[in-house]
């Protein structure tokens, strides 16, 4: 407003509250005509809401309240007085005493929000690989096809749903039966073909298949394509870094901290089923009369006996 | 004043055109002051007598925009299940578009990479450019390193051929050796008990995304630094030794290191 | 500054920093387009190789190759898919981790494996990590830091050493020592009686630890078996030796190979005592 020109009438700036007026004096007029069960009254809402809000713009400065200024603007020189009292602001902490509160529970909430959610989303990174893990069992056939005292290298799926990413392989020599108790049982030598130093497959040392004038033994089973290939070892090694061990999975040379490691199995209605792999630090004897010196299934290169057993206290949850 | 020629026609022209240049950048440059960041790097002065052997960080850099760049591109033809990735990387070799290309340079840079920093590294070392002040940023640069290694050993199962399956076994039952830990970081990278669909998806997610955010973030410090605690002359330098000067005694020049003021006091 | 007055050798450094950060800005060059220029150069220097590398590498391979022969200069593009149940394969890492990979070959005793794993890379990490706080000297002109540039090249050669001995690293997989056996035949002149022998001797895993006719690894101190037969042992010395090498040679930790079966063995013993060498 300039006070130079007092004859200027104050046309104030449009405001939303007679234009929205405007607006739902026209939707119940529509409304009529439309429909005025609906429409007419969304316009009778909107004329009183945005009536109100002309009347309480209208009235504000009635109300003393000052004119609506623009944001980001100050007035360009302040009073001196003014201006001393406001560079003499007292002490932050008297002005807002609540400070103290307000940073103490930005803080905790922060905290309370990162917590809800990192853990979660870390326990999905983290505890799927622990919990749950499935148990698997392969049935490799009768017995009756794996000739005794022979040699096979047997691979397998041991999930077929995964696919080929769970197929094994395990060096299998049927001992023929021996006692056990008043019973004669079978037994098998079940070797797992993984390396006991760092997981390297280990192959048999010996003729095999084609050189010896053998054929497979392929079988079909709820575990998919099982082929059985003859094989005559007289040890098996490991090509990663050397590691040697003989028939019964002893180390007999190179890096594997312990024997390789075995499949318990069953026979269920004639058929071999091979279950869970347990570690083996030693096996004394060989064949049907091997003592095995058995232990919960531990990674490659961990040791399951002496000294440095201390070293791997604690085994992840696996079946 | 004195009076002015007036401005020949190229000249006005060129005047022009430098007015519509400067006009976007003005603009940007007072609602984000980006532009003057921008110009600050690169106008700001380095010791005159920089060696060839100091453009071996730059060169690291450009080689792992080259990995980012082609791993992008990569990853929108890459199938990371065990089903799918062995031949979703034969399509990309055999069939798409240059993407013989693509993969080469991927994996070739990152052997390139690798060779960088540790040429990059040893430079540094020999210029004894780790030491004071420069002591965080070295330290920044071996995690740049080993991060560098981790996103090789992550990318290279990602092909699922036999080469990749059993150097990830290895790598994984190498870190379950580690005393007490070990099993369980083993299990951990593995996503279960068994090398499977769940260390594919794992490892992909870590070559994809951490590592190379954590590379990233690193880089940015990194460089950071650079700019701010300035660049080091070569220790044989004879300029930074202030040979040329006169007027300083000899006995106050202590050549390789930093130089005293000229003309200033006796340090 | 310290309370006594004298300046702290960290105060000097701080103040030597500051008149270096004013030199430069004094007398220094602008980043860019100096010293911008020599990066840019070099950025595509390092582009031009990548490039080269990967079209070299479409050009010289040759598809997929399952038997790791044939491998063109590069090597293939890719190899046989990922067999969980092999028993036919030697994993080896990527050639950046050679060095890693070597020391594990180096550390073949089962006590001292987590050496080699874990302890040692660690150990070398840390001491990395902490190479500002080990070496705290001003020097920085190399031939005044005598223990840094002996360390230099250490680390280099050792370094270089132990990835070129992980990538020549030999191993005895059977299903490639066999490819050598027409190779045996030809350059030791081995009669035919000698030949189911020299299978035999491809897949049992004796390359492992001896060598013959340029194939193999020697580990373990186990002879050359190139020229074993004209020592003339005789072929029951050499069957008695392979079912038990420790009862006829005692202190022998060659294993125990008598599961063979005596037809195999007398085999085996024919090939020997016919390898009289080249000719």
């Amino acid at each position: 407003m300039d006070p130079a020109e007092p004859d200027q009438p104050h046309v104030p700036a449009p405001t939303i509250g007679p234009v929205g007026f405007a607006i739902g004096v026209v939707v119940i007029l529509v409304g009529l005509i439309v429909n005025p069960v609906w429409i007419s009254t969304i316009g009778v809402v909107i004329a009183v809401i945005f009536a109100f809000v002309w009347a309480r713009e209208s009235t504000s400065e009635l109300r003393g309240r000052r004119a609506a200024v623009e944001p980001e603007v100050r007035p360009a020189e302040a009073e001196p007085a003014a201006a001393a009292e406001a560079t003499a602001s007292p002490d932050s902490a008297e002005r807002f005493p609540r400070s103290k509160f307000l940073e103490a529970s930005t803080l905790g909430l922060g905290a309370v929000i990162g917590g809800v959610v990192t853990v979660p989303v870390a326990g999905f990174a983290v505890l799927p690989a622990f919990l749950g893990q499935k148990r698997h069992e392969v049935d490799l056939g009768p017995v009756s096809e794996i000739t005794e005292g022979q040699w096979y290298i047997a691979t397998f799926m041991t999930d077929p749903a995964e696919g080929e990413t769970s197929r094994r392989t395990a060096f299998i020599r049927n001992n023929g039966s021996v006692k056990s108790g008043s019973t004669q049982v079978p037994s098998f030598t079940i070797i797992s073909n993984r390396c006991a130093h760092l997981g390297c497959p280990v192959q048999a040392n010996g003729p095999t298949g084609a050189i010896l004038g053998l054929k497979d033994v392929v079988e079909v089973t709820k575990n998919g394509k099982i082929t059985m290939t003859p094989t005559v070892p007289a040890g098996f090694g490991c090509p990663c870094h050397g590691g040697q061990y003989d028939t019964e999975g002893n180390r007999t040379a190179g890096p594997p901290v312990r024997a390789l490691d075995r499949y318990s199995f069953d026979i269920r209605n004639g058929r071999l089923t091979l279950l869970s792999t347990f570690s083996v630090s030693q096996v004394d004897g060989t064949g049907a009369q091997a003592q095995i010196h058995a232990y919960k299934l531990a990674g490659p290169g961990q040791h399951v006996d002496g000294l440095e057993q201390i070293l791997y206290p604690l085994q992840p949850p696996h079946h | 004043m004195a009076a002015r020629r007036p401005p020949s026609k190229s000249q006005a022209r060129r005047e022009q055109m430098s007015a519509a240049v400067n006009f976007p950048l003005d603009w940007l440059e007072e609602r984000s002051g980006l532009v003057g960041g921008i110009k600050y790097f690169l106008f700001r002065k380095v010791p005159g007598d920089t060696n060839w052997m100091q453009t071996l960080g730059s060169a690291t850099l450009t080689a792992f925009i080259v990995q980012a760049v082609t791993g992008v591109i990569l990853a929108m033809y890459y199938k990371p299940t065990p089903e799918a990735a062995y031949s979703s990387i034969q399509n990309i070799t055999d069939h798409v578009t240059m993407g013989w290309l693509v993969r080469g340079m991927h994996k070739w840079g990152a052997s390139v990479f690798i060779i960088l920093m540790f040429l990059h590294m040893g430079r540094v070392f020999l210029f004894g450019a780790y030491k004071y002040p420069r002591e965080l940023n070295w330290i920044v640069g071996v995690l740049l390193l080993a991060m560098g290694m981790l996103e090789g050993f992550t990318g290279y199962l990602l092909p699922w051929d036999q080469t990749a399956y059993w150097a990830s076994v290895v790598g994984i039952n190498l870190n379950g050796t580690a005393p007490f830990l070990g099993p369980w970081l083993a299990q951990f990278l593995r996503g279960g008990q068994e090398i499977g669909a769940e260390t594919l998806t794992r490892f992909y997610s870590l070559h994809m995304l951490v590592i190379p955010g954590a590379i990233a973030g690193l880089i940015v410090l990194h460089l950071y630094l650079i700019i701010r605690l300035g660049v080091t002359s070569p220790p044989w330098s004879a300029e930074a030794a202030g040979e040329e000067w006169e007027d300083e005694a000899p006995t106050e020049l202590r050549a390789g290191l930093t130089r005293a003021g000229s003309g200033g006091a006796a340090s | 500054m310290s309370t006594t007055g004298k300046p702290r050798p960290i105060d000097e450094r701080r103040a030597q920093f500051k008149r270096y950060k004013e030199d430069v800005k004094k007398r220094g060059k602008p980043f860019y387009p100096f010293a911008m220029f020599h990066d840019t150069v070099m950025s595509l220097v390092v582009v031009t190789v990548i490039v080269g590398l990967a079209t070299l590498w479409k050009w010289t391979s040759f598809g997929p190759h399952h038997d790791g022969l044939n491998q063109g200069l590069l090597g293939p593009e890719y190899t046989a898919p990922a067999d969980p149940g092999t028993t036919s394969f030697v994993p080896r890492p990527d050639w950046y981790f050679y060095f890693l990979f070597y020391l594990l070959r180096i550390f073949k005793w089962p006590n001292t494996v987590v050496l080699g794993t874990v302890i040692i890379p660690n150990i070398l990490l840390v001491l990395l990590l902490a190479l500002p706080f080990i070496d705290t000297r001003r020097e920085r002109r190399l031939t005044r830091r005598p223990v840094a540039v002996v360390a230099a090249i250490l680390t280099v050669v050792s370094m270089g050493v132990l990835t070129w001995k992980g990538a020549t690293a030999k191993e005895a997989l059977a299903s490639e020592v066999i490819l050598d056996v027409p190779s045996w035949i030809k350059a030791n002149n081995l009669p035919p009686a000698a030949v189911p022998g020299a299978k035999l001797f491809a897949v049992s895993g004796c390359t492992a630890c001896h060598t013959y006719s340029g194939s193999g690894s020697s580990n373990l101190g186990a002879p050359d078996l190139t020229s074993i037969g004209s020592q003339n042992l005789g072929i029951t010395f050499q069957i008695n030796h392979l079912k038990c090498p420790s009862c006829v040679n005692p202190g022998s930790p060659m294993p125990k190979f008598e599961s063979l079966g005596e037809q195999r063995l007398r085999q085996l013993a024919i090939f020997l005592e016919a390898s009289k060498g080249p000719k």
